[in-house]
């Protein structure tokens, strides 16, 4: 029965020489180049056009409805002048330094909590990233509402506590706003933290706990010579991540102060937007951008190395 | 802590399983700690972090459903609990506003939105990892570089370039600016999943005379199909979080997704706002939390796996 398969097989098609599109439909890069075109047109259009635009529009004086002419560097040599320009520089790095320092420092610590064992585990750890998953800017407005200025629950709780006398002025006062902001920052930062470094502990062998239990480690030793090593890797890679949203941070701002009180919590990124759109002037606002971009940049150098870092740890070659 | 290891140790059999390879739930070296010591040292902390980390919720989910009267008066009311809640915010927020469009353009957004970066990520990222065409590695890297590159340096220029391609005002321009920041996030994640798959499949499928289309739809995106659903899960989050292209890009009020609308167009001077604007935040929360309870595993894996890759 094969044989008479075959046959007809062989009968219906003679062996020919593959043509040149044949042989073009199983060329990788022929192929590579049509599976990539999707993506990279988005990309290209949305991404890196935009990019490379926004640098141009920096040395023009674009205004909304007009486009500009070349101007040089007269926006950065204005911004360098500009008072509220370098307050918001100012902004930017104490709320990224604060928040990202005690991001990392909370989450740790509940990320070691969590990785005890603990009744209801999986269900904790999944309440953990709620204040993540709901949209931002939906729990930056019940924030809004926390720090209102007469019916703070906040300022209500201490005064019946006998802790002040009067309404704490949360996003009224210069510093206190900036503390507010900071404090909202966290709380939706760090269920992130917390479980991504999470799964990095869980990587951890517990024989190595034990063995070191056994010469006699401290927990603080333990959690130094044993933890810590181990979690470097994946703390540098959340961390810039981590550092890389905060200090392009947008909407909490945007939603809980506009940059208020007098520009106290303007950070570089709601600056441009009130400059570029609200203002119209589309120059000035992509200087604003485009001076965010050395920092971002070394942002990434830090993640590109730190990810290098964890490949040779784990006796990988570098692909 | 004495108690535990004694009974440990008179019982041999038990000492003998535990130290066999069990499961993630044995005891390992928590043994060592009292009930007490726990309670300070883990407990304690853990409560106070979760209260607070939870508190703004139940904030949010009380004050909408609190009467007016309640709403500001702290002193004749307990303000922590209401015994008469009422649906009146909830109400007025979905039938005498545009809520529920606002809803309906924010879920068609991020679903156009996360389905056109998931086909173009799935091709991208098989191209990527299995045909492994000249420069993929370069091409791998550069999308890793798209990921980094934030929403809010983007905006302005891409302000202009929507505009210049009219689709300035239109559902249009969420929808394929999101991608901007879904593709790269999507491409990284389902690589991870497609390296998984072993490789020998493939071989034998073009043995067979499968073509590399073939190949994917039937053999390797049936095999990587928790990685879609984590890619999903993600992307649509994502695009629902978004806010500042949609500030930027939507001027029009039929228009507008969730999280703009509520700051810019249900903002008010009224002193009873509070209460629909509580009960819009919890309303445009929901869907996603319920998605979320669901795909607990999957969004962390996604999550995760964006980080470890």
């Amino acid at each position: 029965m094969t044989d008479i398969v075959l046959k007809s097989r062989l009968a219906k098609r003679p062996i020919q020489e593959p043509t040149a599109w044949d042989r073009l439909k199983v060329n990788k890069n022929w192929l590579g180049l049509w599976f990539m075109v999707p993506a990279a047109a988005i990309l290209i259009l949305f991404l890196a056009y935009p990019l490379g635009l926004g640098v141009w529009l920096s040395f023009t004086d674009a205004k909304i409805g007009r486009s500009g002419v070349f101007v040089g560097l007269e926006n950065y040599e204005w911004l360098w002048d500009d008072s509220t320009f370098l307050l918001s520089v100012f902004n930017t790095i104490l709320y990224t330094t604060v928040a990202s320092v005690i991001k990392f420092a909370v989450g740790l610590y509940l990320a070691l909590l969590l990785n005890e064992r603990l009744p209801f585990k999986a269900i904790l750890r999944a309440v953990v990233l709620i204040p993540f998953i709901v949209p931002t800017v939906l729990s930056a407005i019940a924030f809004w509402w926390i720090f209102d200025p007469q019916f703070s629950i906040i300022s209500w709780s201490l005064k019946k506590m006998g802790l002040i006398t009067t309404n704490i002025d949360f996003l009224g006062d210069v510093w206190n706003a900036r503390w507010s902001v900071i404090f909202a920052n966290i709380w939706r930062g760090v269920p992130f933290v917390a479980i991504t470094l999470l799964a990095g502990l869980q990587t951890v062998s517990p024989s190595l706990y034990e063995a070191a239990t056994i010469d006699g480690a401290t927990p603080w030793q333990r959690f130094r010579f044993i933890t810590y090593p181990l979690l470097t890797p994946i703390i540098a890679v959340v961390m810039t991540f981590s550092v890389l949203f905060t200090f392009t941070d947008f909407q909490l701002i945007w939603v809980m102060t506009r940059g208020g009180p007098v520009n106290a919590t303007h950070l570089m990124a709601t600056l441009s937007y009130q400059r570029a759109i609200i203002g119209g002037s589309l120059g000035e606002g992509a200087a604003i951008s485009t001076a965010m971009i050395p920092f971002l940049l070394a942002a990434i150098l830090v993640s590109w190395f730190g990810l290098q870092r964890r490949k040779w740890q784990q006796g990988e070659s570098n692909d | 802590m004495t108690d535990a290891f004694v009974q440990k140790v008179s019982d041999p059999k038990a000492v003998l399983t535990a130290s066999a390879p069990g499961p993630d739930s044995s005891e390992g070296m928590s043994y060592l700690d009292s009930l007490p010591r726990r309670l300070v040292t883990l407990y304690l902390p853990l409560g106070i972090i979760l209260a607070v980390l939870l508190f703004p919720f139940y904030w949010m989910a009380l004050t909408s459903v609190k009467p007016d009267e309640q709403l500001l008066d702290f002193e004749t009311y307990s303000p922590f609990w209401t015994w008469n809640p009422t649906f009146k915010h909830i109400y007025k927020l979905l039938f005498e506003t545009d809520y529920p469009l606002w809803l309906m353009n924010t879920m068609l957004i991020a679903t156009c939105a996360t389905a056109l970066s998931i086909a173009a990520s799935v091709l991208a990222a098989y191209a990527i990892v299995r045909l492994r065409y000249k420069g993929a590695q370069w091409v791998g890297g550069a999308i890793f570089l798209a990921y980094l590159v934030p929403p809010s340096i983007l905006f302005i220029p891409l302000s202009t370039v929507v505009f210049q391609y009219g689709l300035f005002d239109t559902p249009f321009a969420l929808i394929l600016t999101y991608p901007t920041i879904l593709i790269p996030f999507s491409t990284w994640l389902l690589m991870g999943y497609f390296k998984t798959i072993p490789f020998e499949l493939e071989e034998c499928a073009l043995i067979d005379g499968a073509s590399r289309w073939q190949i994917l739809t039937k053999i390797v995106l049936p095999l990587a199909i928790p990685g879609l659903i984590s890619a999903f899960i993600f992307c649509f989050t994502l695009c629902w979080n978004e806010f500042i292209y949609a500030l930027t890009f939507i001027s029009s009020t039929q228009y507008k997704t969730v999280p703009v609308a509520i700051v810019t167009a249900l903002v008010d001077g009224d002193v009873y706002r509070w209460g629909s604007l509580m009960a819009g935040a919890m309303i445009g929360s929901l869907p996603l939390v319920i998605l979320y309870a669901f795909f607990v595993e999957h969004y962390v894996s996604a999550m995760t796996g964006a980080v470890k890759e």
